[in-house]
């Protein structure tokens, strides 16, 4: 901890603090895990930025079907490579302390591939085949779970799940705030 | 927004269409809204429906983490959110937040609390950290009122509770136990595991909480005050007198030597708990005592059952609303975030390739089911019924086993201590064997209940897939069989011990010799159940580390197909909720008559987590069955609450009804424990004597029923009224989803033809140009 302590001044890390969901103690943890996925590169600037196949690394992110979308989406430069900071909001949304609405939100925009802030069939699509991988379901169940997704979910018909109606999903869902999480 | 969007606009001003749009948003999203909907538009007038309000994702959040009067942030957040091309997205968003973050001066003022609570709010933004940061120092640097007075001395009292709350939530994260262990769990076997091991922590905690309660109100006062000696048998004239039976029980428990009757005195038994009341310096009534804590720690546990039941029911609730959700539910919560073990990855993999083929294998059945010929469903019928009558029969059958085995090995133990008695100067060569003998017929009984709570189950499994159940069905019936067998094995052995205990006393005996009743049969049995604890605790133990462990073994060390079959096993959640919920009733079970049993049930379950650890994360393959979290713990609460509920019943009545033992005991001498508490009610003022007894009364126990009644009957309607509120909101959902999507085609046609006769009109007006 102590070379992790003189990294960060007393204000940066009430700053991590308020605006995060971690603690000062956890917001050095999660720094310690940072740095071990690149020692060398975070000790010497410990905002280093770390290009995505680094962030992968990690354990939970590496076994993750979706962990590049979550590095993409968490990037701040969109490319999928994160720096400490990058690092630190991810945590800090797939902290237990994050509200749902949090969750939901990012949770959206992962699975949003297209990034056309809808969840079509193509979005669906991957998310099911990324699930199920490497077995893939044949092309008649696929078509059918895609339409009993959307019977479900799309109120409005559109063929198309929207933030609000993918919001009202989850609120509906006990087991995506548990499952949506990554313990520090 | 940039320059060139706000040319493109202006040029684009003329187009007809803009009126009839622009009034409609004008309202609520000003005008820079309208560059990206003429931007999107010129792209691909159909894409207009991504540009809906309600599609957008951080403006739905934003809105709702700032309901107050700043528009300024919405505006902001859905500006940003539409970039659709990245850099300008990077490129314009900072500054746009630096602008609008800046506080509305015509508007009021925002007051230091206010902008406290907002930069709290910042957190929730999905924006990246240097624009928290900068938001925040936005917000800091900010002209904002000083609060005066009281609000000021509130907001501070605010402040340091929040700081309070973090420094308490570190310490107690620093604290809290098995967290290492929970996330190995976790990142190998799933959330749903983790919700078992979490039960088996709030039952630990559960445990230490009633075992404070007990040690608080009956072993304290017992160990620390010096209880008045009873008169001694030698004064009183009559042989069978509470003393003189006291004074035999003692004696008795002193000479026989064995394990048992070293521990029958002490303090973990009934039996060693005064009767008198303490009364030099300060009043204490042990017996009654220990009859409230008895009863005080019941209550405590059903209301923290009922508590969290009531938790996990109202989201079972939620959730069968959603019935209909379960393909979404599987595939956006589907993945534990946590996995962390590539092999674990691979295997929830499969498990949800499988989940969702089974899905769609039940929406088959279900069709299947309706197709059935009459034929097939008497033969299914048929078979089920014989089946039932089959587990019905091996129900029995263990029950009376059960029965016969304890009538047995109490027979075989009670001349022995008869001849320990006499023989003591024998060998002690010859004694030693015969305490081990004593040692075998004590726990005979018990570890026939726990063979066959370990046979029986095994072959319900294999009668249960004869049955042709839905899957999800098959789970449940076989957890309602083996719950029927655990339960009615220990409904035996409580039968054994009434048949045994309940029988006349005369008035000139200790105990009615004839029938065998122990001197102190309350400690008998707390003893019974204490053995029944320990042993069926150690079988767990045994099983996981020398039968399941080298079976997992072999599995992973051969290539043998038989073998591995044999070796391989899962983490089947049901037994092994079973085993901690049957571990937990023995424990309340025994509670009255042994009051310590909690502390053994704390180190019992503070034991059981590292046994079932070491049962999940070696011995067992991940299932290929997803556990959900949620539904699981609803259901652990659910046994565990049936459980608690079927056992306090013969606990009460043994505290209404059976004579407790005149030899031993804090209630030697009374009729029952109950007429304990008729004397002490005796003794209150007539004023709290007469309202408890008007409580009693139909005068006041009709109305209160009736109130009640009306009562339930309110809320019933309440929620039926709710529920037709849900279905006619939803309703009118897809007709406003109908209409919309009208307007949004008719919109985008409309657009269209706008466009082309601009194109025609414009290439006829070139025309024109060229003609002149």
């Amino acid at each position: 901890m102590g070379v992790g302590k003189s990294q960060f001044s007393e204000e940066e890390l009430q700053a991590y603090q308020d605006l995060t969901y971690f603690t000062k103690k956890e917001v050095l943890h999660a720094h310690q895990k940072f740095k071990a996925l690149a020692p060398e590169k975070v000790g010497h600037n410990r905002n280093a930025k770390l290009p995505m196949s680094k962030i992968l690394q990690y354990p939970e992110l590496r076994a993750n079907p979706f962990g590049d979308r979550i590095c993409k989406v968490f990037s701040s430069s969109q490319d999928g490579d994160c720096t400490f900071e990058d690092f630190l909001d991810m945590m800090s949304v797939f902290s237990d302390a994050a509200p749902k609405a949090v969750k939901a939100e990012h949770a959206f925009r992962i699975f949003d591939f297209d990034g056309d802030d809808m969840l079509g069939i193509g979005d669906l699509r991957q998310v099911v085949d990324r699930l199920t991988a490497p077995q893939r379901l044949n092309e008649t169940d696929m078509q059918q779970v895609l339409q009993y997704i959307l019977d479900e979910a799309d109120l409005d018909d559109d063929g198309a799940l929207s933030f609000a109606e993918f919001e009202h999903i989850i609120e509906k869902s006990s087991d995506f705030s548990k499952s949506f999480c990554i313990r520090l | 927004m940039s320059g060139g969007d706000r040319k493109k606009r202006a040029c684009d001003r003329g187009q007809g269409w803009e009126e009839a749009g622009a009034e409609f948003y004008q309202e609520s999203y000003p005008a820079a809204i309208e560059a990206d909907l003429q931007q999107a538009l010129q792209r691909d007038p159909s894409h207009i429906a991504t540009l809906l309000p309600s599609k957008k994702s951080r403006v739905a959040t934003a809105k709702r983490i700032r309901n107050d009067t700043k528009t300024t942030l919405r505006r902001r957040t859905s500006t940003r959110s539409r970039g659709t091309t990245t850099s300008r997205r990077m490129s314009t968003n900072i500054h746009d937040a630096a602008v609008s973050m800046l506080p509305d001066l015509s508007e009021n003022l925002s007051n230091e609390e206010r902008t406290w609570e907002e930069i709290m709010q910042i957190k929730a933004m999905p924006v990246c950290m240097a624009q928290k940061i900068q938001l925040k120092n936005q917000l800091q640097s900010a002209t904002k009122l000083r609060l005066q007075g009281f609000e000021q001395l509130k907001w501070q009292r605010r402040k340091a509770w929040q700081q309070f709350r973090i420094r308490m939530k570190e310490a107690y994260s620093k604290m809290e136990l098995w967290n290492d262990s929970l996330k190995t769990i976790g990142g190998n076997f799933g959330m749903g595991i983790v919700a078992y091991f979490l039960f088996i922590k709030w039952l630990l905690y559960l445990n230490v909480l009633l075992f404070a309660i007990i040690f608080l109100f009956i072993v304290l006062p017992a160990t620390l005050l010096d209880m008045p000696e009873d008169e001694t048998c030698v004064n009183s004239n009559n042989s069978h007198s509470i003393s003189c039976c006291s004074e035999l029980y003692w004696n008795i428990t002193q000479e026989s030597g064995n394990i048992a009757g070293i521990l029958e005195y002490t303090l973990l038994f009934y039996g060693a708990y005064s009767h008198m009341t303490y009364t030099s310096g300060i009043f204490f009534n042990l017996p009654l005592s220990y009859i409230s804590a008895t009863v005080g720690v019941f209550i405590f546990s059903l209301i923290v059952i009922v508590k969290s039941a009531a938790k996990s029911f109202k989201q079972r609730v939620v959730e069968n609303e959603g019935q209909f959700y379960q393909y979404c539910n599987l595939v956006f919560g589907g993945w534990d975030y946590c996995i962390h073990n590539e092999k674990s990855a691979a295997i929830k993999h499969k498990a949800l390739y499988n989940e969702v083929k089974a899905f769609l294998e039940a929406e088959r059945l279900e069709e299947e089911r309706q197709n059935r010929t009459r034929e097939e469903t008497t033969k299914l019928f048929l078979m089920r019924l014989f089946i039932n009558l089959i587990v019905l029969t091996v129900l029995c059958g263990c029950g009376i086993f059960i029965y016969y085995i304890f009538e047995f090995s109490f027979n075989q133990i009670s001349p022995q201590i008869d001849e320990t008695n006499i023989t003591d100067s024998h060998l002690s060569l010859n004694l030693s064997l015969n305490r081990i003998v004593h040692l075998f017929f004590e726990f005979l009984p018990y570890m026939c209940i726990v063979i066959l709570n370990f046979a029986v189950p095994s072959l319900f499994r294999y009668l249960v897939s004869l049955e042709n159940y839905s899957p999800s069905f098959v789970i449940r019936i076989t957890l309602f069989r083996t719950v029927f067998l655990r339960l009615s094995s220990l409904i035996v052995v409580l039968t054994s011990f009434y048949r045994l205990i309940v029988t006349e006393v005369k008035d000139n005996e200790c105990t009615n010799n004839t029938s065998k009743r122990p001197l102190c049969w309350e400690t008998f049995v707390g003893q019974q159940f204490f053995k029944l604890y320990m042993t069926d605790l150690f079988f767990q133990f045994f099983m996981t580390f020398f039968i399941n462990f080298p079976r997992s073994m072999i599995a992973k060390h051969t290539e043998n197909k038989v073998l591995r079959f044999f070796g391989e096993q899962e983490f089947d959640l049901p037994k092994h909720v079973l085993d901690v919920v049957y571990l937990q009733t023995i424990c309340w079970l025994g509670l009255f008559y042994a009051p310590l049993l909690p502390l053994i049930a704390i180190f019992g379950t503070f034991v059981l987590f590292y046994i079932k650890k070491f049962a999940c994360l070696v011995n067992s393959t991940p299932s290929s069955k997803i556990y959900r979290a949620s539904k699981s713990n609803a259901f652990f609460m659910l046994i565990l609450l049936i459980s608690f509920i079927l056992f306090t019943v013969p606990v009460g009545y043994s505290i209404a009804e059976i004579e407790p033992s005149k030899s031993c005991g804090p209630f030697r001498g009374f009729k029952s424990v109950w007429s304990l508490l008729i004397v002490v009610f005796a003794e209150f003022p007539d004023w709290l004597q007469s309202i408890l007894y008007f409580l009693g009364t139909a005068g006041f126990g009709i109305p209160a029923f009736v109130i009640l009644t009306l009562l339930l009957y309110y809320y019933y309607a309440v929620s039926i009224a709710n529920k037709h509120m849900v279905t006619v909101l939803k309703n009118q959902l897809v007709l406003e989803g109908h209409d919309k999507q009208f307007l949004l085609n008719r919109l985008s046609a409309f657009i269209k033809q706008q466009q082309d006769q601009n194109k025609y009109h414009q290439e006829q007006a070139n025309e024109l140009g060229t003609f002149s």
